[in-house]
C-alpha cells in the first residue's frame, strides 16, 4: 500500500481536570496511490488530527506511519513531499498570487524559466489566469481557495492534504469547488487525504471514507457501502437522516429478521454476522418510509401525523407511533395534515437491523 | 544547513513525562537553527538576568569576606538605625502610591479624551502625550528646576517668591511625586487607550438600549471592563516610581527614597553588601507586583482575550460639558508638558538660568567639545545593543509563541524580569556578578554548548562523554599556557592542573597565534575529511575562525595608527570622532573571549555534523579544546570596566519591550501560514525568513525604535557601569547636574532628546518606503 497507518495513538495533554486525552487512538488503515480518500467525522473526532499526522505537524505517541514503504518517524514535514491545503487557506499575505504560488518551486531552486512554465500551467488549470500580479487579501474567498489548491498542486507532491479546504466558502461556491477538486485529482492522479465533517461532500468526493468517531474508526468503506450499509447507529446517524427503532429479535435467518417493535411485527434486512443479542435497533431512512393506505400489507406501522412540514420538493412529517417518533419525507402521494392517521410502510429491504454501537 | 542534531538517544518509556519533554526538546532538535536559537536565549537569559539577579539577593546576606550577616536588614529593627531606614521606607511607598494614582487619573484622561471626546488633533495629541518616554528620566526634574526652583522662572521672577528655610520648594516628597506623574503617565495612558479601544460599542450600545443613562453605563459597564486595565497601570507606575533613580536624586532634597539610598550605598560608601541587602528590600515590592500584574490581573481581563481592537465606529462622548472638560483639562496638561520641554531647550541657550537671560550658544559648543565622546559612545552603544535585543526579542516571542517545550513559561518570564525589575538591582547585580569572573556561569554555559558540540559528533553517550571530559581538559590546559605563576596560583582550576606548572607561559600574541595556527590546521584538513559538497563552506568558516582570532590582535595595527592621527587632527569635533570611532572598532573585533569561545563551541557543532565519519571525533575534540582554550583564556567574563557590559544591560533592559511587541504580532499571524511554508517544503530557518519575519517586521521595528530610545535615556542600570573609557550621557547629564551645570545639563538632554527623535524617523523612513507597498497587508487568515 501507498500510505500505511499503523496502530497510531495520539495523546494530547488534557486541560485541567482531564490528565490525558486521546485524539486518535489506535488507528490502523492503508492507502492506495491515486486514491481520494476522506476522514469523515463530527469536530474533535481525531480526523483533523490524523492529517496533522500524517504530515507531520504532529507527532504519535505511538505507531507507525509509512509513506511507500518508506518510515516517517525521522522525516521532518518538510521533508515529507506532501502539499497541505488549509481551511484557512492559508495564503502568505505578503506575497502576490504568483509568488504565492510558486514558493514551494522557489524552495526546490528551480529555475526561473521553469517555475513561470510550472505555475502558469497550474493557474491555467485551477482557472486563475490573469490574476498573477493580485495581493491575496484583493481577491475573494473562491479565488483565495484555488490559490491555496494551486499552490499545493504545484509542487507535484506524492500526497495532497486537505483539511476541511471548503467550509469557510458559502453554499454555492462549495459545491462547485467540489466538482473542481475532484476533476483536478483524477486528472493529475495525485493521491489525496480529505478531512470533512460535511457528509455530502465526502459522498461526492471520495473513493472511500474513514469515519471517525472520539479518536476510533467507526466504520471504512465506499460512499455506497458507509450510507447504504451502517455498521452502527453512530455512522447511520451521522451519515444522512435516519430512524431508529428500538426492537426485540426474534429470528434471524439468511440475511432476514424478524423483529418485535412496540406492539408490531417487522420483516427486516440484517447482516451476516448479525445477532440476536447485538443487534437491538431497527434503522431506516426518512425517505425509504411509504404512507400507504392499504393496510392489510406486512410490515405496516400505524400512527398520527403531529407535525408536517412543506420543504419544496418534498413534505417532512413527525408521526406518533405508539411511544416513537419516526420522522417520514415524502416526494409524491397526497399531501397530509397534522392530525391525521397514517399507515407507514417499511419495506424490508431498506429497513435493517443495526447496533447500538 | 541541512543538519540534524539527535539529542537523546531514546526517550525512556517508563517515565512518561520525562519521555515527553525530551521528545519536545528533540522536535525543537530536529532544527538546527531553532536550537541554536534556543540556546543562545537560554545562555543569554541564563547568564545576563537569572544569574547577576540570584547574585543581588544572594550578596545581600553575606560581607564582602564572605561571612554571612543580617546586618543591614536587622537594622530595620536597631534603635539607633531604624528611624532612618523606616522613614526611607515611609517615603518611598508613601512616593509610590502617589505616583501611581496620579499617573493612573492623568492617564486615564488622556486615553479618554483621545478615544471618546473627539479632541481635535488627536496624532498630534497622542505624540506629545509619549514625549516622556523618549526623553531622560531626569528630563522633567531638569524642567522642574529650572521654572520652580529656588531660583525658577516661575517662582522667582514671576511670583517672585523668596526662599529661606521653612518655605516649601520643589525640592522633596512632593517636586519627586510632580515628576514621576509627569514621566511616567506616558506608559498609563497607552495600557487605558488600549483598553478603551478594544471595548466593544455594541456593549455599550446595548446598555443604552435598555435604558440606562450614560453615567449609569460608565459606572456598571465601561468601569468594571476597565478595571483591569486601571489595576494594571496602578501596579505598573508603581513600581516605576519605586525604581525611578534620576528624579529622586535631582530633586528629592533632602529626601532620600530607597533607590537612592541604594545608589549611595554603592557608589558613596562603597558597601555591596549594603546596597544588595537594600536591593533586595526593593526587590520584593516590585517583584511581588510584577507576579500580581502578570497572573493575576491579566486573567482578569475581560477584554483582552477578544484581540484586535473593534474596528466599528466607537461611541462618543455627545454631551457638550463633558466632552470639552476632558479637552480642556488634557489640553492644559498638555501645555504644561510643553512648556517644560521648551523649558529645557531654552535653560540650554541660556546664559545663566535665574540670574542672566540672555542668548547664549557656548553650552552646546561645550557640549560637542568635551560630551563629544559621550554623546558618540552612548549611541553607538545604544544603536549596537538594539540589533541584539531585537533579535533575542523575536527569538523568544516565537519559541513562546509558537513551540512547545517545558520551561516556556519560565523563558517568557525571565525575558520579561530584567526589564520589570528596578534598574539599581540590575546594575548592582552586573557589578557584583562580572567582577570577578563567573565561573559557575562559564562553567555551565560551556559545558551546555560543549554537549551540543559532542551531540553533533556522535549519538553513543559514552562518547560524548570521553570527548567532552578530553576536549574541556584540554580547553583548560590550553588556557592555562597563557597564565602566569600568579594567575595559575590564584585559578579556579589550579587543583586540576597542579602539576602542569613547568608549562611555559606565553605571551597573548604569541598565544593567540598557536590558537588561530589550531583552526587553520582544522579548515586544511577539513579539505580532506569533509563531505564533498559541505566542503567550501567548511573550510571558509573555519578559516574566518581563525583569521578572526589573530584580528584581534591584527586590528590595533589599523585602529591604534588611526586614533594617533585622529588626536593630531585639527578642530574642536573631528578628533574626538575619529578616536571614538577607531574605538568602535577596536570593540568590534575584540569581544570578551569566552564569547568567542562559546560562539566557536556552536559553529564547531555544525562543522563537525558534517565532517566524515571516521574522523569526526578526533575533529570534535580539537574544536571543543581550541573553544574551550578561548572559553577559559584569562578572566573569562569579567566584563565589569567593558562596554560589553554596557551593551548587554541595554539589551536586557529592552528586552521586554521587543518580546512583547513580537509576541502580540506572531499571535496575530494563523499558524497555518507558516504550516503551509513548512508543508511546501521550507524549513524552519526559511519560513521564518520568508513568511514571519515579513508579517511582524512592522511591529518588530517599532519595538526596535522603543528599544533604542530606552538604551539612550536609561540610567538607573547604566550609572554603575559607565566608565571614563565608555562615558554614558545619561550618567554624565546626572554629574553635570549635581556639579551646578543645569544649562549644560539642558543641553545635554536637548541633543539626547533631538539623537532619539532623529533615530525614529530615520526607521519610520525606511520602514515606510518598505512596507508602503504592503501597508494594507491583512495579517489573518489570508
Amino acid at each position: 500500500m501507498f500510505l500505511t497507518l499503523d496502530h497510531i495513538t495520539k495523546k494530547f495533554p488534557g486541560r485541567g481536570q482531564e490528565g490525558i486525552v486521546s485524539a486518535v487512538e489506535d488507528l490502523s488503515l492503508e492507502i492506495g496511490k491515486g486514491e481520494f480518500f476522506t476522514f469523515l467525522g463530527p469536530s474533535g473526532c481525531g480526523k483533523t488530527t490524523t492529517l496533522r499526522l500524517i504530515a507531520g505537524f504532529e507527532f504519535p505517541t505511538s505507531g507507525h506511519i509509512a509513506l511507500a514503504e518508506r518510515q516517517l518517524e525521522q522525516v521532518p514535514p518538510n521533508k515529507r513531499d506532501m502539499a497541505m491545503v488549509f481551511q484557512s487557506y492559508a495564503i502568505f499575505p505578503h506575497l502576490k498570487v504568483f509568488e504565492n504560488i510558486a514558493y514551494g518551486l522557489r524552495i526546490k531552486k528551480l529555475s526561473n524559466d521553469e517555475i513561470r512554465r510550472r505555475v502558469s500551467q497550474i493557474m491555467a488549470l485551477t482557472k486563475l489566469t490573469g490574476l498573477e500580479n493580485r495581493m491575496p487579501n484583493q481577491m475573494s474567498g473562491g479565488q483565495q481557495q484555488r490559490v491555496s489548491l494551486a499552490r499545493a498542486l504545484v509542487v507535484e507532491p506524492k500526497v495532497l492534504l486537505f483539511d476541511e479546504p471548503l467550509s469557510n466558502l458559502d453554499a454555492k461556491l462549495r459545491e462547485e469547488m467540489r466538482f473542481e477538486i475532484r476533476d483536478l485529482q483524477r486528472r493529475l492522479n495525485i493521491t489525496s487525504i480529505y478531512v470533512t465533517h460535511d457528509q455530502e461532500e465526502a459522498l461526492a468526493l471520495s473513493d472511500r471514507i474513514a469515519i471517525m468517531n472520539k479518536g476510533k474508526l467507526a466504520q471504512l468503506g465506499t460512499p455506497e457501502e458507509i450510507y447504504e450499509r451502517p455498521r452502527s447507529k453512530f455512522v447511520a446517524d451521522f451519515i444522512g437522516l435516519a430512524n431508529f427503532l428500538p426492537a426485540q429479535v426474534q429470528t434471524i435467518q439468511d440475511g432476514r429478521a424478524t423483529v418485535q417493535v412496540g406492539a408490531h411485527t417487522l420483516q427486516v434486512t440484517a447482516l451476516p454476522n448479525d445477532t440476536a443479542g447485538h443487534a437491538s435497533l431497527v434503522f431506516v431512512r426518512p425517505g425509504d418510509i411509504k404512507l400507504v393506505d392499504d393496510r392489510t400489507q406486512a410490515n405496516i406501522l400505524e400512527g398520527q401525523i403531529i407535525k408536517a412540514t412543506y420543504l419544496g420538493e418534498k413534505f417532512d412529517y413527525r408521526v406518533r407511533v405508539g411511544d416513537l417518533e419516526l420522522r417520514v419525507q415524502a416526494s409524491e402521494g397526497k399531501r397530509h395534515a397534522a392530525g391525521e392517521r397514517v399507515h407507514l410502510y417499511l419495506p424490508p429491504e431498506h429497513a435493517r437491523l443495526i447496533g447500538e454501537e | 544547513m541541512d543538519v540534524s542534531f539527535p539529542l537523546s538517544s531514546a526517550a525512556s518509556s517508563s517515565n512518561a513525562a520525562l519521555a515527553r519533554r525530551v521528545r519536545e526538546f528533540r522536535l525543537i532538535a530536529r532544527d538546527p537553527a531553532l536550537l541554536v536559537g534556543l540556546l543562545a536565549v537560554g545562555v543569554f537569559i541564563f547568564a545576563f538576568i537569572v544569574f547577576p539577579l540570584a547574585r543581588v539577593i544572594v550578596q545581600g546576606f553575606f560581607t564582602p569576606e564572605g561571612q554571612f550577616s543580617l546586618n543591614y536588614f536587622a537594622r530595620y529593627l536597631e534603635p539607633g538605625y531604624a528611624q532612618v531606614y523606616w522613614q526611607i521606607l515611609a517615603w518611598t511607598v508613601e512616593m509610590g502610591v502617589l505616583a501611581a494614582l496620579g499617573s493612573t487619573a492623568l492617564g486615564f484622561l488622556f486615553a479618554y479624551t483621545v478615544v471618546r471626546c473627539e479632541i481635535p488633533f488627536k496624532g498630534l495629541v497622542h505624540a506629545l502625550a509619549l514625549l516622556p518616554t523618549i526623553s531622560p528620566p531626569f528630563a522633567i526634574a531638569l524642567a522642574a528646576i529650572l521654572l520652580f526652583g529656588r531660583a525658577g522662572l516661575v517662582t522667582r521672577d514671576l511670583l517672585h517668591i523668596r526662599f529661606g528655610p521653612g518655605v516649601n520648594d520643589v525640592y522633596g516628597l512632593d517636586g519627586i511625586i510632580f515628576c514621576q506623574i509627569i514621566t511616567f503617565f506616558s506608559i498609563a495612558y497607552l495600557i487605558l487607550r488600549g483598553m478603551l479601544e478594544r471595548i466593544d460599542p455594541s456593549m455599550e450600545e446595548a446598555a443604552l438600549s435598555l435604558g440606562a443613562s450614560k453615567w449609569h453605563i460608565f459606572r456598571t459597564v465601561t468601569l468594571p471592563l476597565l478595571t483591569p486595565g486601571i489595576a494594571a497601570s496602578f501596579l505598573l507606575m508603581f513600581v516605576e516610581s519605586l525604581a525611578d533613580l534620576g528624579n529622586p536624586i535631582l530633586i528629592g532634597g533632602n529626601i532620600t527614597v530607597l533607590s537612592t539610598q541604594i545608589w549611595i550605598a554603592v557608589n558613596g560608601e562603597h558597601d555591596q553588601q549594603k546596597g544588595a541587602a537594600l536591593a533586595l528590600v526593593l526587590l520584593l515590592p516590585t517583584l511581588t507586583v510584577f507576579i500580581l500584574q502578570r497572573y493575576w490581573v491579566s486573567r482578569r481581563s475581560y477584554i483582552a482575550v477578544t484581540g484586535k481592537p473593534t474596528s466599528g465606529a466607537a461611541t462618543f462622548v455627545k454631551e457638550p460639558i463633558v466632552r470639552w472638560t476632558f479637552i480642556a483639562l488634557t489640553i492644559l496638561v498638555l501645555l504644561l508638558i510643553l512648556s517644560l520641554y521648551l523649558t529645557i531647550f531654552a535653560g540650554s541657550i541660556t546664559k545663566l538660568w535665574g540670574i542672566d537671560y540672555t542668548l547664549d550658544l557656548t553650552h552646546f559648543t561645550g557640549v560637542f567639545k568635551r560630551g563629544l565622546e559621550a554623546i558618540l559612545d552612548t549611541t553607538f552603544l545604544a544603536a549596537l545593543a538594539t540589533p541584539l535585543a531585537g533579535i533575542a526579542g523575536v527569538l523568544i516571542a516565537f519559541l513562546v509563541v509558537r513551540k512547545t517545550f517545558s520551561g516556556k513559561e519560565a523563558v517568557d518570564f525571565m525575558s520579561n524580569l530584567g526589564g520589570a525589575v528596578p534598574g539599581t538591582i540590575l546594575g548592582i547585580g552586573y557589578i557584583i556578578a562580572f567582577i570577578r569572573p563567573p565561573m559557575f556561569v562559564v562553567v555551565i554555559v560551556f559545558a551546555a554548548l560543549a554537549y551540543f558540540l559532542v551531540g553533533a559528533a556522535t549519538k553513543q553517550t559514552s562518547w560524548r562523554l570521553i570527548v567532552l571530559v578530553a576536549g574541556s581538559l584540554s580547553g583548560i590546559v590550553l588556557a592555562w599556557l597563557a597564565y602566569d605563576d600568579k594567575a595559575r596560583a590564584a585559578s579556579a582550576f589550579s587543583f586540576l592542573t597542579g602539576g602542569l606548572n613547568w608549562l611555559p607561559t606565553l605571551a597573548e600574541m604569541q598565544w593567540l597565534l598557536y590558537g588561530a595556527g589550531i583552526f587553520m590546521a582544522l579548515a586544511l584538513a577539513s579539505l580532506l575529511c569533509v563531505e564533498a559538497q559541505a566542503k567550501r563552506r567548511v573550510f571558509v568558516l573555519l578559516a574566518l575562525m581563525a583569521v578572526y582570532l589573530l584580528g584581534r590582535q591584527w586590528i590595533l595595527l589599523l585602529t591604534d595608527p588611526l586614533a594617533l592621527w585622529g588626536r593630531r587632527l585639527g578642530g574642536d569635533y573631528l578628533p574626538g570622532l575619529v578616536t571614538s570611532v577607531a574605538s568602535w572598532i577596536t570593540l568590534l573585533f575584540q569581544p570578551p573571549l569566552a564569547l568567542v569561545g562559546f560562539t566557536y563551541t556552536v559553529l564547531g557543532a555544525f562543522v563537525v555534523a558534517v565532517w566524515s565519519a571516521r574522523t569526526r571525533l578526533l575533529a570534535a575534540l580539537i574544536l571543543l579544546a581550541g573553544s574551550g582554550a578561548l572559553t577559559f583564556y584569562g578572566q573569562p567574563l569579567a566584563l565589569v570596566g567593558t562596554a560589553y557590559i554596557v551593551l548587554m544591560a541595554y539589551a536586557v533592559r529592552s528586552l521586554p519591550a521587543t518580546v512583547r511587541a513580537s509576541i502580540a504580532s506572531l499571535q496575530q499571524i494563523d499558524p497555518a501560514i507558516e504550516e503551509a511554508s513548512t508543508s511546501l517544503g521550507g524549513d524552519a530557518q526559511h519560513t521564518f525568513r520568508r513568511v514571519t519575519l515579513p508579517l511582524i517586521l512592522p511591529a518588530f521595528i517599532a519595538g526596535l525604535i522603543f528599544s533604542f530610545a530606552r538604551h539612550m535615556t536609561s540610567l538607573s542600570a547604566i550609572i554603575f557601569l559607565s566608565t571614563p573609557k565608555w562615558p554614558i550621557l545619561t550618567a554624565l547629564i546626572l554629574s553635570e547636574v549635581e556639579q551646578g551645570g543645569l544649562s549644560l545639563a539642558a543641553a545635554y538632554s536637548v541633543v539626547l532628546i533631538v539623537i532619539v527623535l532623529a533615530a525614529i524617523g530615520l526607521l519610520y523612513l525606511w520602514a515606510g518606503r518598505a512596507f508602503r507597498a504592503s501597508a494594507d497587508i491583512t495579517l489573518g487568515a489570508g
